[in-house]
């Protein structure tokens, strides 16, 4: 890069501010709209008061699609981490030929589009009673989620020598102690990796949510949705804040997670 | 830390991958305290055959020993082995202190117990101060140390060491085997050494199985090995040497006579075990172990190249018909490229030797 002559560094920095601001800045217009006095949503606000984020706050059915996404997605997550870790592990003991088909299966929600996912979902939910449930949601997002599970977690047992395991279980650990001691501790950066991201992937969905959240249980994203189209109130925009307050956090954790993974790798 | 460790035994152990032979049927006893080193090349199986005694491997067939115990069907974590990895495999989240405790608290050791006994190994491998430090923060040289002493404090039956000193450097590892050789004399365990390096299995070991092949082509003592190779690949692979094809003609007892094209004359000398009519073999000449001689009965031949070495010199000598041997005696000014010699040697020295399907050679 330094090699650069100073006109093409600039330039270069100057195309890569303006891409980075164009995806960017239109998200963060909302936390301003939010701020607006009018009960409409306008930018930049003429008053600003933080009257929606108390009628965001004081509004049960708000309150409780907030609650409901947090439900879910912490099920998802919890979900995604147990399966989605088990995957990798298993994925890792197979051999070069099988791994590369069923790798490819299992992070297919990643490619196939969410919306036939959503469809498939939706059909297998009614038949098993799940449509329009707690559960049935979350496992919808569960499904969506186990692939950033699996690759965190795969690439963070790449960093697990096998030498290690076998030293461990020749100092006579059990497989089950080896795993706990050795191989767990290893990938706890990689785990916590895929839970935030599975946890983000499920508090921000809202195909597969729209298609299987029954009356009771919206989610936040889907209580957006339906707002969006009766009313166009700040009260919107307050609720699209808290989401991206959200992201901002884990992503923000999920970073830190894994600069410290990086200190023990060798 | 008393005890010796066991005697083990392997009896026709094996291992196939699909249609590869990475061990064929292998006998081996080996002594209760005893050094005993596989020494091969790469894909000789040499690894195989330790993985096999550790467990790591489930042998196609045969039997492992290890004292009283048939532990062919055993995992690992049953057989009681100590194991040291070339890379060491050290635990990267665990401290010095941790790494060398792990055997003794996954067997259930009470606290008080793991904790004299990990303190009287980091004194025996002097790595006392040592014991909060970081795996990160240790050298090469002390990261094999802690390897050493994690798998010797749960008190092995065997001790098995692959490689153990390839990642260090040369002047280290010089060091590291006289201090393996000397905590051998302590611990006196059982060992079984892995390695490719003929100079570290000649220093350290009691006995030497060199192994090609996916075979032990010889087992026995360091002087064995070396004065009494049982084919050309154990005498090309173990010191310098050269080997001349021969055609053998007579055996008797174990002198066999044999003509050798290279010098046009026929010979009557010491013969290794598998040497009869008709059997391609070869004659083993020591560079050391050939002189230079004034008398009309040596071997004519031609001086190419000298490399003065101080004290000796290694000499380059053409034969007649084209062959060149390797000469190594004391230096001697007068002999330089294009002198004419003559060659001669003592024949306790000179060995017909069987030819392996492979001749080895330094690596």
């Amino acid at each position: 890069m330094s090699k650069l002559p100073v006109w093409l560094r600039t330039l270069s920095n100057a195309s890569a501010s303006l891409v980075l601001g164009f995806l960017v800045l239109p998200i963060f217009a909302v936390v301003p709209a939010s701020f607006n006095k009018a009960s409409y949503i306008a930018l930049p606000p003429r008053d600003y008061s933080g009257i929606w984020y108390e009628r965001f706050l004081d509004d049960a059915e708000w309150q409780t699609s907030l609650f409901n996404s947090f439900q879910v997605a912490l099920l998802a997550t919890a979900a995604a981490v147990l399966l989605g870790t088990l995957a990798a592990i298993g994925l890792r003991r197979l051999d070069g030929r099988w791994r590369a088909g069923i790798t490819a299966l299992f992070l297919a929600p990643m490619i196939v589009p969410v919306v036939v996912t959503a469809v498939a979902l939706y059909r297998s939910a009614l038949d098993a009673g799940l449509s329009g449930t707690m559960i049935g949601m979350s496992l919808g997002h569960m499904i969506l989620a186990l692939p950033f599970v699996i690759i965190n977690v795969g690439i963070a047992l790449r960093g697990v020598d096998d030498n290690w395991v076998r030293a461990a279980s020749g100092l006579g650990g059990s497989p089950w102690t080896v795993f706990r001691t050795i191989t767990l501790p290893n990938i706890v950066p990689g785990i916590v990796g895929g839970a935030i991201f599975s946890f983000i992937t499920s508090f921000d969905e809202v195909v597969v949510a729209v298609f299987l959240a029954g009356y009771s249980n919206k989610t936040l994203p889907v209580k957006i949705w339906e707002s969006i189209r009766l009313e166009f109130t700040p009260v919107i925009a307050v609720a699209a804040t808290m989401m991206i307050l959200l992201a901002v956090v884990l992503f923000v954790v999920a970073q830190f997670s894994s600069r410290n993974s990086g200190a023990h790798a060798r | 830390m008393t005890s010796t460790g066991l005697p083990l035994r392997l009896d026709a152990v094996s291992k196939r991958y699909g249609d590869v032979v990475a061990l064929a049927p292998t006998g081996l006893d080996v002594a209760a305290g005893e050094f005993l080193t596989l020494l091969g090349p790469s894909g000789s199986g040499k690894t195989t055959l330790l993985n096999l005694i550790a467990g790591y491997v489930e042998p196609t067939s045969g039997t492992v020993e290890i004292g009283p115990r048939n532990v062919t069907k055993l995992p690992a974590r049953q057989r009681n082995i100590g194991m040291v990895f070339q890379n060491y495999a050290l635990f990267p989240h665990m401290s010095v202190g941790e790494n060398i405790a792990y055997g003794l608290v996954v067997r259930g050791i009470a606290k008080s117990e793991v904790r004299r006994r990990v303190a009287e190994v980091l004194s025996l491998m002097q790595l006392d101060q040592f014991a909060d430090r970081a795996i990160q923060k240790m050298s090469g040289g002390q990261q094999q140390r802690v390897a050493l002493a994690r798998a010797l404090v749960i008190e092995p039956d065997v001790l098995l060491m692959d490689e153990p000193l390839s990642a260090l450097d040369k002047q280290l590892r010089r060091n590291v085997q006289l201090e393996l050789r000397r905590l051998h004399r302590k611990h006196g365990r059982t060992t079984i050494y892995v390695t490719h390096d003929q100079e570290e299995a000649l220093v350290l070991s009691d006995r030497i199985a060199v192994m090609d092949e996916g075979r032990i082509q010889q087992l026995g003592s360091v002087d064995d090995i070396y004065d009494r190779p049982a084919n050309s690949f154990v005498a090309g692979f173990i010191g310098e040497s050269n080997l001349l094809p021969v055609t053998v003609t007579s055996t008797v007892g174990d002198m066999a006579t044999a003509d050798v094209e290279a010098f046009g004359r026929t010979v009557t000398l010491p013969a290794s075990p598998g040497v009869a009519p008709g059997a391609p073999a070869r004659l083993l000449l020591r560079p050391e172990h050939l002189l230079f001689n004034q008398t009309e009965d040596g071997v004519p031949a031609e001086i190419t190249e000298t490399v003065y070495l101080g004290e000796l010199s290694q000499y380059e000598a053409v034969l007649a018909n084209g062959q060149t041997l390797s000469v190594r005696q004391i230096t001697d000014r007068s002999i330089q490229a294009g002198t004419k010699v003559k060659l001669s040697w003592k024949p306790d020295h000179a060995r017909v030797v069987a030819e392996s399907p492979k001749t080895g050679g330094p690596i």
